[in-house]
């Protein structure tokens, strides 16, 4: 089986963002491959234990800090990987990201496709479903499970769906974005993490690829970096227990809350 | 071809509207006040009593009809979604909630016509003549104002940001529309399970109750139920208690799980890490009740009681039920 892992190198969540100007972030520079990549990651490592004729290849779009995300799946066992475009991409809207990807992956023709759920940086949870609708292919969120029975023919997969789990039976080629539950990271053995640091990264520039339909770009326009709302100060209960739960509730029903 | 009008794409869960369907007829019907353009609802399946319940809310419900459109699937959904907007052309809005369904077919449909999407948006307003939206980025850090050139611009707006509007009464009319559909999209339900039967959707509920480790075991968080169950609200738990394997995934709240955004979120034994808080910050009321006094949870409430959960919630549902 072909798979192709889509991955993005993000900001850690505990790493410091900031609004420097309504056009401008100041970001603290602690960057990981992205929570839901990693599980997209061993979820495809998954299968290749089942099925060792599998191929893998991780592809990342973007700067120059793809390449660490693809280092990143060096590491956890991925030996196929490819950095797509540079730091133009960087900026691009998430219609033009899933297009690049998209003329990509025609090329390479995977049976499966895995994405993370939603990239770490922008949450937007839409470069799957848009890269499935370009090629024309089934896709499904959210995958919680994937049957180890899958052949090459088909897979059955479950998904969360407010408070139910759906099993469904799909054909290939299909994506997948992965959900937490999915496949639990592993850590890389040292063994490996040296040999992703010397590993060659191959780059594919986007003048290789062919680009010419200009509707995909410029969909997005964005207006302005915003500071979140932020909360007032937090009013302690000053009453010692059990009166404290009742001066509570005393302070929520005043102020109408319940 | 265009039109002009903006959809609201209809949600039923256990066979009624969700909460946020009626949440967003109220953002659709300001936003083309503004514009004097035509709010409709959009039915996709669903049932006459759904469109007809729909028409008291707003003036014109697009009923979308097709036997294969009874179960959510992406591929369909977007597919019928995609005929309608050929057929009555391209609306300036198309909003839904972003449920697992939303955040899974609009961004499908946006491809497809060329334009441009944005998802878990917690406003919506013009920028001159172009529609925008205000959404958190970097997991509720920062919030970006991204605005769309291209028609429709295709929103996904996260439930519980706007409010129910109050009193809306109209006799507006329903339109049904019949479509076609690939017969084989290449997926097949096989079956569906509920995780948590009986329990209210976290993403929903005007009120979420959530424990994290403080709870001391997974017994213990019976008691929240019974908080919640007094003030009709969810429950909710951290990342620590899903990964002690305590409870279920679907109801973990912070970056790895749902981001909520009810009216009153009271946390019960839960330190406040970054990832938890990234998940609830756009709560309206936070009440954190917590054993340390220096917890985290703290600086991101506006009522704090230092105490344990387990002593103190007794105690709440007590006040709550007390008439005073």
């Amino acid at each position: 089986m072909k798979i192709a892992v889509l991955i993005k190198q993000v900001p850690d969540h505990e790493a410091l963002v900031r609004v420097k100007s309504e056009q401008e972030l100041d970001i603290e520079n602690r960057y990981v491959c992205s929570f839901f990549d990693e599980i997209a990651i061993e979820a495809a490592l998954n299968i290749r234990k089942n099925h060792p004729e599998s191929e893998i290849t991780a592809i990342s779009a973007g700067g120059k800090k793809a390449v660490d995300a693809l280092r990143r799946a060096v590491a956890l066992g991925i030996d196929q990987v490819e950095h797509l475009g540079d730091e133009s991409l960087e900026m691009a809207d998430n219609c033009y990201l899933a297009y690049v990807l998209a003329e990509r992956l025609k090329a390479i023709q995977p049976d499966l496709i895995i994405c993370g759920k939603q990239a770490g940086d922008d949450d937007f949870a839409a470069t799957g479903p848009m890269v499935a609708e370009y090629l024309n292919i089934p896709h499904v969120s959210a995958v919680v499970s994937l049957g180890s029975d899958a052949d090459a023919n088909q897979v059955t997969l479950g998904r969360e769906v407010e408070g139910e789990i759906w099993y469904l039976e799909s054909n290939f080629p299909l994506l997948i974005t992965a959900e937490k539950g999915l496949a639990e990271p592993h850590v890389p053995v040292v063994m490996r993490v040296m040999k992703a640091m010397r590993a060659q990264i191959p780059g594919i520039p986007l003048n290789e690829l062919d680009l010419k339909d200009k509707k995909q770009q410029g969909r997005l326009r964005r207006l302005r970096y915003t500071v979140p709302p932020e909360r007032a100060d937090v009013a302690m209960m000053r009453e010692p227990y059990p009166q404290n739960a009742a001066e509570l509730i005393e302070h929520l029903k005043k102020n109408g809350v319940i | 071809m265009m039109c002009n009008e903006i959809w609201v794409i209809a949600e039923i869960r256990q066979g009624r509207l969700t909460r946020s369907t009626h949440q967003l007829l109220g953002a659709a019907r300001k936003l083309a006040d503004e514009r004097n353009l035509q709010p409709a609802a959009l039915l996709i399946g669903g049932e006459q009593v759904h469109a007809e319940e729909l028409a008291q809310k707003i003036p014109l419900v697009l009923r979308i009809e097709n036997s294969g459109l009874e179960t959510y699937e992406a591929v369909r959904y977007a597919h019928a979604l995609r005929q309608l907007i050929e057929k009555r052309g391209r609306p300036k809005v198309i909003m839904t909630a972003a449920g697992s369904s939303g955040v899974e077919f609009m961004p499908r449909v946006a491809m497809r016509c060329d334009s441009g999407y944005a998802s878990y948006c917690v406003d919506l307003f013009w920028e001159g003549e172009e529609p925008a939206c205000r959404r958190p980025v970097y997991g509720g850090k920062v919030y970006e104002e991204l605005a769309i050139s291209t028609v429709p611009a295709f929103f996904t707006v996260r439930p519980g940001v706007f409010p129910v509007p109050e009193n809306l009464s109209e006799t507006g009319r329903v339109e049904t529309i019949p479509i076609d559909l690939p017969e084989d999209t290449g997926l097949r339900i096989i079956e569906r399970k509920g995780i948590s039967p009986g329990k209210k959707d976290l993403s929903e509920a005007l009120c979420v109750v959530a424990g994290g480790r403080g709870m001391g075991t997974p017994e213990n968080f019976k008691l929240l139920e019974k908080l919640a169950e007094v003030l009709d609200g969810a429950v909710g738990v951290s990342r620590a208690v899903v990964d002690a394997g305590w409870m279920p995934h679907d109801l973990q709240v912070g970056k790895s799980g749902k981001t909520v955004s009810p009216g009153l979120y009271i946390a019960c034994g839960i330190s406040g890490a970054i990832h938890h808080v990234l998940g609830m910050n756009t709560a309206k009321v936070v009440v954190a009740i917590n054993k340390d006094p220096d917890a985290l949870i703290f600086r991101n409430a506006d009522y704090g009681l230092v105490g344990d959960a387990l002593e103190v919630i007794p105690e709440l549902i007590k006040a709550i039920k007390s008439k005073t």
